[in-house]
């Protein structure tokens, strides 16, 4: 079913509806006549206004400067519309998918097996002393 | 340090606890206490010493306070797996390796490296989801929920958010009678997978934390109770049930000193007669089902105490910390708003799809889970005292299950199992896989007692043996000739022996003296090496000592 979804996005030509779209309330994946109520994890955001700059920079640990700011605003904007277009597609009668790839389980069995290269490993980490990662003093998340 | 604590509460619950406040639920926490070191036996070494605790300033009118409010309290669970590996690579999990050896890039969250499920992760979780009783989802998937803290190599947790493997469960489960017991039903809201973030060390001195990433991706399956908890004990053992049931499933050991079973408990209280909930307070740092239950009660008092000095306002959204040297919660952080953790599906995962033939296959393996178990031994005729007991270790449970195929009498047995063989496996210190009495031999010493053949007394010097020894009843019967005298004629010479050799005691007797047929139910017991039929030797003493015959 996802792969159904995905079909109907593809063959979607995005310019012929730009003015159209009409729940921009919604996030762009709810889907109208939605069969089973599902509270989907990027329902936070309520609308697609552009997000606060610095706000988000921080919440991904990103030291953007002033300057930078301002050069990468309307960037992110315009990836925000991009996706805003995306709700102009007709997903009437369209399950929902909880992932676009359907491919099935790829799973692994429970049998344990070392990973050979350890020293490697140990030799890419910035601070280590024996036997820990060294790393700066911290003592409450956030 | 958390496990030397625990030891500790274990042995002294009494003297921890701040008495002043709730003496009558210090009976309760004693109980929780009990049955969890019968869990638990084989781990403990040595009784450390007594640990001093200052009284609490607290009056008692904080009893009476506590009375106008109701405590709504809440449950977050994490369970770590009893699988090999790791949940998304192959690394494997042992608890106690040396740091920083069981890792890889994908466990190190290098670039490049991918995640690939655990089977085992899955088939554990549908057993919980189905032994809480809950919805399973055919169709979930993984989500990424973003933080950053150096044990979390990735930046990120693969966790599942908006559809969990599993909802809307219950559990079910008994109080200890002797506190009131009573049946309770808690709500599960969800179970659902995730990966554990590995070890933070904060050393004493300096600026730097250590981090051992042994435990990054080991899997978890978190359980999130509905708020329908009121009192420290019913979380304890609402703690306590969710341990035996993820034993009785085999899914993880369940140990809370090794954090392979961790609460985080939400705490908020309300006048009695309000529908409106009052605001929570999230309890971390608790290490044992005593502590979740003397946290909470610390908990429930230290905001009923605010409210009723008309400062509930100073009850804010934050994490406290359980001090158990204080047996206080102190603030960790408090909450500044939701914490954004940006989950967005996991890319690097597939979804996950269940068959209904798999769930049903799991669902046709269950063992008996604990509460049927209770019932069904509710069922036989046995106290809830003795229920409990049982059915609270599954091998023991087990042990008892066997005792009573091979035609054992229900009461006895658990009467043999609970009296004992307990004590001597807590002597011992050993479980009770680890003792040499089989359950068939134990059906047999019961019914060599019953039928007459040994007397009690020598049924408990042959379970000694037994205990320690292993062997059979019937050859340890023939080696010492411990058969029960039961021949009338051949008692009645011993007492003629005894009487005849005791002529001062026999007068004595005669002349109202009559505490003296002890004296030669004693010596004729003696006599026989404790053979005798004790109601045929006093019935032929009685006779013999009134000069009947």
């Amino acid at each position: 079913m996802g792969s159904r979804a995905l079909l109907m996005l593809t063959n979607f030509n995005f310019k012929t509806t730009v003015s159209s779209f009409g729940s921009a309330s919604n996030p762009f994946f709810l889907i109208k006549n939605n069969l089973r109520t599902r509270n989907f994890s990027t329902k936070t955001r309520s609308s697609l206004q552009p997000p606060d700059l610095p706000g988000l920079a921080e919440t991904a640990r990103i030291s953007l400067a002033p300057n930078e700011v301002e050069e990468f605003a309307p960037k992110i904007g315009q990836v925000i519309d991009w996706f805003g277009q995306l709700q102009a597609v007709d997903l009437d009668n369209v399950e929902p998918a909880i992932r676009a790839d359907t491919e099935g389980d790829n799973l692994r069995e429970d049998a344990p097996q070392t990973f050979e290269n350890k020293e490697a490993l140990i030799a890419s980490v910035p601070s280590y002393e024996e036997p820990y990662i060294k790393v700066p003093k911290v003592l409450n998340k956030e | 340090m958390a496990s030397t604590l625990f030891r500790t509460i274990q042995i002294h619950p009494f003297f921890l606890y701040p008495t002043a406040l709730f003496s009558r639920r210090n009976g309760v926490l004693y109980c929780t206490m009990k049955s969890s070191q019968t869990q638990t036996a084989t781990q403990e070494k040595q009784q450390p010493p007594k640990v001093k605790v200052p009284q609490h300033a607290l009056k008692k009118t904080v009893d009476k306070i506590t009375r106008d409010y109701e405590a709504i309290i809440g449950i977050e669970t994490h369970v770590q797996l009893s699988t090999l590996t790791k949940a998304f690579c192959s690394c494997p999990y042992n608890y106690g390796s040396q740091p920083n050896t069981n890792i890889c890039p994908i466990c190190m969250g290098l670039p490049g490296a991918l995640p690939v499920l655990n089977s085992k992760v899955i088939e554990f979780a549908v057993k919980l989801g189905l032994a809480l009783n809950c919805k399973l989802s055919l169709n979930s998937k993984f989500d990424r929920k973003q933080y950053f803290y150096p044990d979390l190599p990735k930046g990120y947790q693969i966790s599942q958010f908006d559809i969990p493997i599993a909802t809307g469960g219950y559990v079910d489960l008994d109080l200890p009678l002797e506190f009131g017991g009573g049946h309770r039903k808690f709500g599960i809201t969800r179970v659902h997978m995730e990966e554990d973030a590995g070890k933070l060390l904060h050393s004493g001195n300096g600026d730097y934390s250590q981090v051992d990433l042994n435990r990054a991706g080991v899997p978890l399956l978190e359980i999130v109770s509905e708020p329908d908890m009121r009192t420290g004990i019913e979380a304890a053992e609402y703690a306590a049930e969710l341990q035996r049931v993820v034993r009785y499933l085999g899914i993880s050991n369940g140990n809370m000193q090794e954090g392979s079973l961790r609460c985080d408990v939400n705490v908020s209280i309300r006048p009695v007669g309000q529908s409106e909930f009052g605001t929570k307070v999230e309890i971390k740092n608790l290490n044992s089902f005593s502590s979740i239950n003397r946290a909470i009660d610390f908990e429930i008092s230290r905001q009923a105490l605010l409210h009723s000095q008309g400062q509930s306002d100073q009850i804010v959204q934050e994490t406290r910390l359980w001090e158990e040297g204080a047996q206080k919660t102190v603030t960790m952080r408090k909450k500044e708003g939701l914490s954004d953790y940006r989950y967005f599906p996991e890319p690097d995962l597939p979804e996950v799809i269940l068959t209904q033939e798999y769930v049903d296959s799991i669902s046709n393996s269950l063992p008996e889970l604990p509460e049927a178990k209770r019932r069904r031994y509710e069922k036989m005729g046995l106290s809830m005292q003795d229920v409990l007991f049982l059915a609270n270790d599954m091998n023991v449970a087990e042990y008892f299950d066997e005792t009573l195929s091979s035609g054992a009498d229900i009461k006895l047995a658990a009467n043999w199992i609970m009296g004992d063989i307990a004590a001597y496996m807590k002597n011992e210190k050993l479980s009770i896989n680890d003792i040499k009495l089989t359950p068939q031999e134990l059906a047999e010493l019961i019914a060599s007692i019953k039928s007459g053949t040994i007397s009690g007394k020598i049924g408990k010097e042959i379970l000694s043996e037994l205990l320690a020894k292993g062997g059979t009843v019937k050859g340890l019967i023939e080696e010492k000739d411990l058969i029960q005298i039961a021949d009338p004629v051949e008692i009645g010479k011993m007492i003629d022996k005894v009487i005849s050799e005791n002529p001062k005691q026999l007068e004595q007797y005669r002349s109202g003296k009559t505490k003296l047929q002890g004296f030669f139910a004693g010596q004729v017991m003696k006599l026989s090496k404790g053979k005798a039929n004790p109601g045929l030797l006093n019935k032929i003493l009685l006779e013999k000592l009134n000069g009947q015959s």
